[in-house]
């Protein structure tokens, strides 16, 4: 019987554990980093932690970290960090490092917490993406972007590489075509031919097109604009919110809607006031 | 004639004076209290961490807090229905549900109100709404139309209570002194004089005429803060329509289901009889077959062009996602009633019991069915977005203030039928001396 009661005793002490040592390991802090080359001259990396709990990811805000270049050398340290409220932080290259930087084509970046290496096989291959344009015999606008890898101190083609192309906008690319996306081929090149013909540009019809690669796993986040005159130039009015319209401030309301709203709520309300009056009238002939 | 009479009078005081909570009664309580307690719990922890502890994000901005505004306004459209509209038009019979229908309307209004605030980030700025707020807004026309629907709902309820009150100050030594206080300060002036009763009879027949453009009002408004968008599904100039019809088949579904219950457990058989159900029945079955139209409306004409933005939407309702949903309301909600309904033996107590409950609970669906999908396809997507923007399930907080909110409106119901007689007893009463005269 006492033999029984301990089987049971260990049983259950087994299952807790397993239960709390579960529960400890379905949490666990997942670590990115990211790196960024804009317009081919502004180079940073994004760190990003968050708790993963139940596939919930959940920002770690203040938490510090080491990032370096290449080793773990304190002579190679890129920056010491302290994530913000969403879990980030951007780190600049500095001008230490410019040397190290500019004499390899491909680094690794190292990420320590506490003395200790978290990330050690991040590996960016230096690469650059350039815009252009150009219009064909029949007038047909097209963007092109070239993607370059640096190999031995030697720009060469970067072919298979997926990347966006189109216009800026607020909130998002417009692509120039029909397509969402593009890949490059053997000589690195994509060409999107500009379909947006009536698109509104600034008062100039200026419009700023972008080409994009993201996280990609050899060359990370590139990304380069160029302004080009190819949309409609877009006159401000700046009478537009003096005039009494449904879309101006409440101090422009139309007249016909002030007049509408209110006859409708002093009409009503004042029939209110008088309900209540019958009833104090009520009350009045109750108490006299 | 005159003790018949008169023994009658004290027999119809009796049976409809309020009546203690029993077992079943304090546990249908408690389990309401329990409820409330939870959703002001998930509230605190709103106000604590903010919207982020709900599962609205940029796409979704109104989820079930807004579906639940939508259907309180749609329930408590009832009170004009069976208050005025059937008064003006002299429909004797309904003088035992008025004040039902006067007491879900006005515990629905107060707790759609509520549950705006509770959809705010930040509710201690909601006094912005009337020092900054533009009358182009619809939101604006709804806060107006909200306020004054209550006010007229709450006199609604209120004046034709004085007689009662003088009743159940004649019964002194069967109350507890706090609920003699409290007759006492809301109804002690009433003695029942002729100028008193004509002022009074004066002041409801303004009510009535009063509160049925309002109730119109109400819920065109709230139609229009999703009319007057162009998003798909709420691009429509059916909406006033299809929302009053709408809320007048859910707030009858409510009348009903409270009618079984009150009836059963307060043991009114006399009073709201078979023939109330027969006749509710014959009119639940008329406002089902009238929001099927609209329903008809509303989906058969964007299905039958499916221009480019509705497709996705629709698609979503018939055969995606919320098709389970839609399908659901739209059986449950209106095709069920309506073939239960036009037959006599659907129109017995218990079967419309169970009409009039699936009913309310295909409405609060169809509600959910208006509001969410359509967010979930915005005109101008964005890019690189979240996971969690395409999609919106509430989390457990938004459940707990959406079932805190209607248990909340029950339990109001519930305290209000332990306090006042449920069945006005003077109309019953003066109804009563008139047939044996």
């Amino acid at each position: 019987m006492q033999n029984i009661n301990k089987v049971k005793i260990l049983y259950f002490s087994l299952l807790i554990t397993f239960f709390f040592g579960a529960k400890l390991s379905a949490q666990e802090e997942v670590v990115k980093l990211h790196y960024y080359n804009e317009n081919n001259n502004l180079q940073y990396l994004i760190l990003e932690a968050n708790r993963k709990e139940a596939k919930i990811l959940t920002p770690l805000p203040n938490k510090e970290y080491k990032v370096f270049l290449n080793t773990n050398d304190s002579s190679n340290l890129i920056s010491a960090i302290k994530t913000d409220n969403s879990g980030r932080a951007k780190l600049f290259f500095p001008i230490s490092l410019k040397e190290s930087w500019n004499n390899n084509s491909e680094h690794t970046f190292i990420v320590e917490e506490n003395e200790k290496e978290i990330i050690s096989d991040f590996i960016i291959n230096k690469a650059k993406i350039e815009i252009d344009t150009f219009t064909s015999d029949e007038g047909q606008k097209s963007i092109k972007a070239i993607v370059t890898k640096l190999v031995e101190n030697k720009w060469l083609p970067a072919d298979e590489v997926e990347m966006k192309l189109g216009i800026k906008r607020v909130g998002g690319i417009l692509p120039a075509a029909d397509e969402q996306s593009y890949t490059t081929d053997s000589s690195g090149t994509v060409v999107a031919e500009f379909k947006k013909d009536k698109i509104p540009g600034d008062e100039n019809g200026n419009i700023t097109l972008i080409a994009k690669v993201e996280e990609n796993e050899n060359f990370g986040n590139l990304s380069t604009e160029k302004i080009v005159n190819w949309g409609i130039a877009t006159q401000v009015d700046s009478t537009f919110f003096e005039k009494r319209t449904l879309w101006s401030t409440r101090f422009k309301t139309p007249y016909w809607l002030l007049t509408l709203a209110y006859s409708i709520a002093i009409g009503i309300w004042a029939t209110l006031i008088y309900l209540v009056y019958l009833v104090v009238k009520i009350v009045k002939l109750g108490n006299e | 004639m005159e003790n018949s009479n008169e023994l009658s009078d004290s027999i119809i005081t009796q049976n409809l004076l309020p009546k203690k909570f029993g077992k079943r009664g304090m546990l249908w309580t408690s389990i309401l209290v329990a409820i409330c307690i939870l959703g002001m719990y998930a509230y605190y922890r709103q106000l604590r961490y903010g919207l982020v502890v709900t599962n609205m994000r940029d796409y979704v901005s109104w989820g079930i807090y807004i579906s639940n505004f939508v259907f309180f306004v749609a329930i408590s459209l009832v009170g004009s229905l069976i208050t005025a509209i059937f008064r003006l038009i002299n429909v004797e019979w309904s003088t035992p549900l008025t004040r039902i229908a006067e007491i879900i309307a006005v515990s629905a209004i107060t707790f759609a109100s509520i549950i705006i605030v509770v959809d705010m980030g930040r509710p201690e700025r909601f006094m912005n709404l009337f020092l900054h707020g533009r009358i182009q807004s619809p939101i604006m026309w709804d806060v107006i139309v909200i306020g004054t629907y209550f006010f007229i709902s709450l006199l609604l309820l209120y004046i034709p209570l004085l007689p009662d009150l003088k009743i159940l100050l004649q019964q002194k030594d069967k109350n507890p002194n706090w609920l003699n206080k409290l007759y006492s300060f809301l109804g002690s002036f009433w003695i029942g004089s002729r100028l008193q009763i004509a002022l009074s009879n004066r002041a409801i027949q303004i009510l009535c005429i009063l509160i049925i453009p309002v109730a119109f009002c109400i819920h065109t408004v709230t139609s229009w803060l999703f009319a007057t968008t162009y998003r798909p599904g709420w691009d429509s100039t059916n909406f006033g329509a299809y929302f009053i019809s709408g809320a007048f088949l859910v707030g009858s579904g409510g009348v009903v289901v409270a009618m079984y219950i009150f009836r059963r457990y307060y043991q009114l058989e006399k009073y709201i009889t078979e023939q109330h159900f027969e006749k509710m029945g014959k009119i639940v079955v008329l406002l089902c077959l009238i929001y099927l139209y609209f329903n008809v409306n509303e989906y058969l004409v964007p299905a039958f062009k499916m221009k480019k933005a509705e497709e996705k939407h629709l698609n979503e309702l018939f055969t995606g996602d919320f098709s389970t949903m839609f399908w659901f309301a739209v059986i449950i909600g209106m095709i069920i009633p309506i073939i239960t309904l036009i037959f006599k033996k659907g129109r017995k107590p218990f079967p419309m019991f169970i009409i009039g409950s699936m009913i309310v609970v295909g409405a609060w669906f169809k509600r959910y069915l208006i509001v969410t999908p359509t967010l979930l396809n915005p005109f101008l997507p964005m890019q690189d977005i979240p996971e969690s923007y395409k999609h919106y399930f509430p989390s457990w907080e938004e459940w707990a203030i959406a079932m805190g909110s209607l248990a909340g409106v029950l339990l109001f119901i519930t305290f209000f039928a332990r306090i006042f007689p449920i069945i006005p007893i003077q109309e019953t009463i003066t109804e009563e001396n008139a047939k044996h005269k």
